[in-house]
């Protein structure tokens, strides 16, 4: 039998957790719940709440077509930062060697910056009179107008950009964990090293790439700044659609709800995903890995 | 590990137990704070503050459009300076306006409660003025306490339709949306209708202003937007909606147009008339567009909640000042509200037809005007602008 302070332990572990779950997600979905049930309008004398459940069929029409968009931008961009994170991650946990420390920085290093700003400077990098757009003219790389700038090229570039650290990172620590004897057996076995990536090292590190996708993807999903500065027209995300109703058309509870569905249909995507690729892949069961 | 570890369903017991605790706190808190969110709408206007006007003194911020003040370059001091200098007021100034409806939609939630997040002035263009107005967001202006502005102020000003007598707004500068063209690229530019040519695909942008990128649009297709019914505002959209469809448009825009002239991206944006000293395209000119333009004022108004209206007040009567005004068009060459700085001009700025314009070169412009339900019309140019 425990003591009662032994048994506390875990409440006082997870306090700080779960206070700032309370405070910076609970309450303000409460009240981002209440605001989309409000009907009414600004300019009509204002908001009240009337259980006004249409707002969620009402925001939803009209949008399909940037929900359709902002599936198709993040889910590329996320295949993408898969496609040049993994050998990347790859490449700093086995061949780097003294460069290791050096490489992970670099990865991290944009992040010195805002957000923002390298994302503006991205505009200014694809600007139609740049050197680098001129180069893929030449090279006849550029859509149509021979533009890279306010395309869904730029758009999805952008994304991938943004979000390629957070693939990266959790893929390395991932595979730093990996125990290559398990890949040597593999050869000793004689499998040759294609089969030997295919049947050992991508099943251990699925738990680092089912993360690194959820930790693209999600943010891809919902950002806006991306469409915003390197897209054009016909090139919003659902984001941005969000920000016109909240800050344009003041639409608060249209906003509200808009938000609301957006966050199930991630959820309902996000658990689909983690049952196609395993829950233990998902939580990464230790004891399994291998001889300790 | 053999040690003393944690079993998991006892964990999992423990989870439950604190998210059931927060959960309670939860409904304690909703029942407690009631309301909140977005509610409540806007007061009555008619019960409306005036502002109070005292020793003009302390901290004042100023909300105002990018490139709309001289910032004071090769040693002279810019019109905030001299103000600070000759009040000894610390002025805040921030370029935070850049689409009226985007900083009304950052704003208002703030503005409901009564607060202005520390700002006493800011500048919108006429009808936001009139829409904040009639949501009691704004205090009135007593003349009594502005004898330089109601003075100085040109005739032409005096009596708006949304505003007569300039209850609660004072306008900062008038201009004009036009054409901003690259003649270097696009020489050939000269109506809105050349906006429109498939030869600049994809290099033209368009403002996110309704009122004035739809009126220039109903411009060219001979529609007067002073009496344009709703069926030719949606006309108009789907015109436009169909050239940013087919990849003719580049771009919706605030202010922030500047960026594409200035980097070689545009040949032609629509803009606005007095922005030359954010545009550093030296091909860029703005062209008065065949059909017209659109002709505006941005007004200095004093939002509820403002800290420091006397300070506020004593700004406008700052700026309405004809030495001030002058070096203020000098810089910013847009039209200036105050009367007979055209004498004070230099010989090069009073011939400025964006500064000083005759009524010859305005003779086909119309007035800025809403479409007769907003709602409906605003709607689906939101839908246009997040196409």
């Amino acid at each position: 039998m425990r003591s009662l302070k032994q048994r506390l332990v875990p409440f006082w572990l997870l306090g700080p957790g779960l206070l700032w779950l309370f405070f910076f997600f609970a309450v303000p979905m409460y009240f981002m719940g209440e605001l989309a049930l409000y009907s009414g309008s600004l300019r009509t004398g204002g908001f009240e709440f009337t259980w006004a459940f249409e707002n969620f069929p009402n925001a939803l029409s009209g949008h399909e077509e940037q929900i359709l968009r902002s599936f198709f931008y993040a889910g590329t961009a996320t295949v993408l930062a898969l496609l040049i994170g993994y050998p990347l991650a790859y490449a700093i946990a086995f061949r780097a060697g003294r460069f290791k420390v050096l490489l992970l920085f670099a990865v991290i290093a944009p992040f010195f910056t805002t957000y923002l700003i390298r994302t503006i400077a991205w505009k200014t990098i694809l600007s139609d009179d740049s050197p680098i757009v001129s180069v893929l003219q030449t090279l006849s790389l550029t859509p149509g107008d021979g533009r890279v700038l306010a395309t869904s090229g730029a758009v999805i570039a952008g994304l991938t950009y943004n979000f390629l650290p957070f693939m990266i990172l959790p893929l390395y620590a991932n595979l730093e964990r990996l125990d290559l004897r398990l890949v040597e057996a593999a050869k000793d076995l004689y499998s040759s090293s294609r089969t030997a990536f295919l049947k050992v090292t991508l099943p251990l590190t699925m738990p680092g790439i089912v993360a690194g996708v959820l930790l693209t993807f999600i943010p891809a999903f919902g950002d806006y700044i991306n469409a915003e500065l390197l897209g054009g027209t016909g090139q919003s995300m659902i984001g941005n659609v969000i920000q016109s109703l909240y800050l344009n058309q003041r639409n608060y509870p249209e906003a509200a709800a808009l938000s609301f569905l957006m966050m199930a249909l991630i959820l309902g995507v996000v658990l689909l995903y983690i049952r196609f690729a395993g829950t233990e892949a998902f939580m990464g069961d230790e004891d399994d890995e291998g001889p300790k | 590990m053999t040690t003393d570890r944690l079993r998991p369903e006892k964990a999992w017991r423990n989870v439950v137990a604190a998210v059931a605790v927060l959960a309670l706190a939860l409904g304690l808190v909703a029942c407690g704070g009631g309301g909140g969110g977005g509610g409540g709408g806007g007061g009555d206007s008619s019960d409306a503050t005036t502002a109070k006007a005292g020793p003009v003194k302390g901290e004042l911020t100023i909300s105002n459009w990018p490139g709309y003040i001289d910032p004071g370059e090769d040693g002279a001091e810019g019109t905030v300076a001299e103000f600070e200098k000759e009040t000894g007021v610390g002025v805040k100034y921030i370029e935070d306006v850049n689409d009226n409806e985007e900083f009304f939609g950052k704003l208002q939630p703030q503005l409901d409660q009564g607060e202005s997040g520390g700002r006493s002035v800011f500048v919108v263009t006429d009808w936001m003025a009139k829409d904040m107005y009639d949501l009691g967001y704004l205090q009135e202006i007593n003349p009594d306490d502005l004898p330089t502005v109601f003075e100085n102020m040109s005739s032409s000003l005096r009596d708006p339709s949304f505003d007569p007598g300039r209850k609660f707004s004072i306008p900062w500068q008038s201009g004009m949306t036009g054409i901003w063209v690259d003649k270097s690229k696009a020489p050939g530019i000269k109506s809105i209708n050349d906006l429109f040519d498939p030869k600049y695909k994809g290099k033209v942008t368009m403002l996110t202003e309704m009122r004035d990128t739809v009126a220039l649009v109903m411009k060219a297709e001979g529609v007067d937007p002073a009496e344009a019914t709703n069926e030719d505002w949606l006309a108009a959209i789907d015109k436009i909606d169909a050239a940013a469809d087919s990849g003719q448009i580049r771009r919706f825009t605030g202010n922030e147009y500047n960026e594409d002239l200035n980097a070689g991206n545009v040949v032609a944006s629509i803009g606005w008339s007095g922005d030359a000293s954010i545009i550093s395209n030296e091909n860029a000119e703005w062209r008065m567009p065949t059909e017209g333009c659109v002709l505006w004022s941005d007004n200095m108004v004093i939002p509820v909640g403002a800290p420091n209206t006397p300070a506020a007040l004593g700004w406008m009567e700052f700026v309405y000042e004809p030495k001030v005004a002058v070096k203020l068009a000098e810089y910013i060459t847009y039209v200036s509200p105050v009367e007979g700085i055209q004498e004070l001009a230099s010989p090069e700025l009073a011939k400025n037809q964006l500064v000083f314009p005759s009524e010859e070169f305005q003779k086909n412009c119309s007035t800025q005007v809403s479409p007769p339900d907003v709602e409906e019309v605003e709607k689906a140019w939101q839908s246009v602008l997040t196409g």
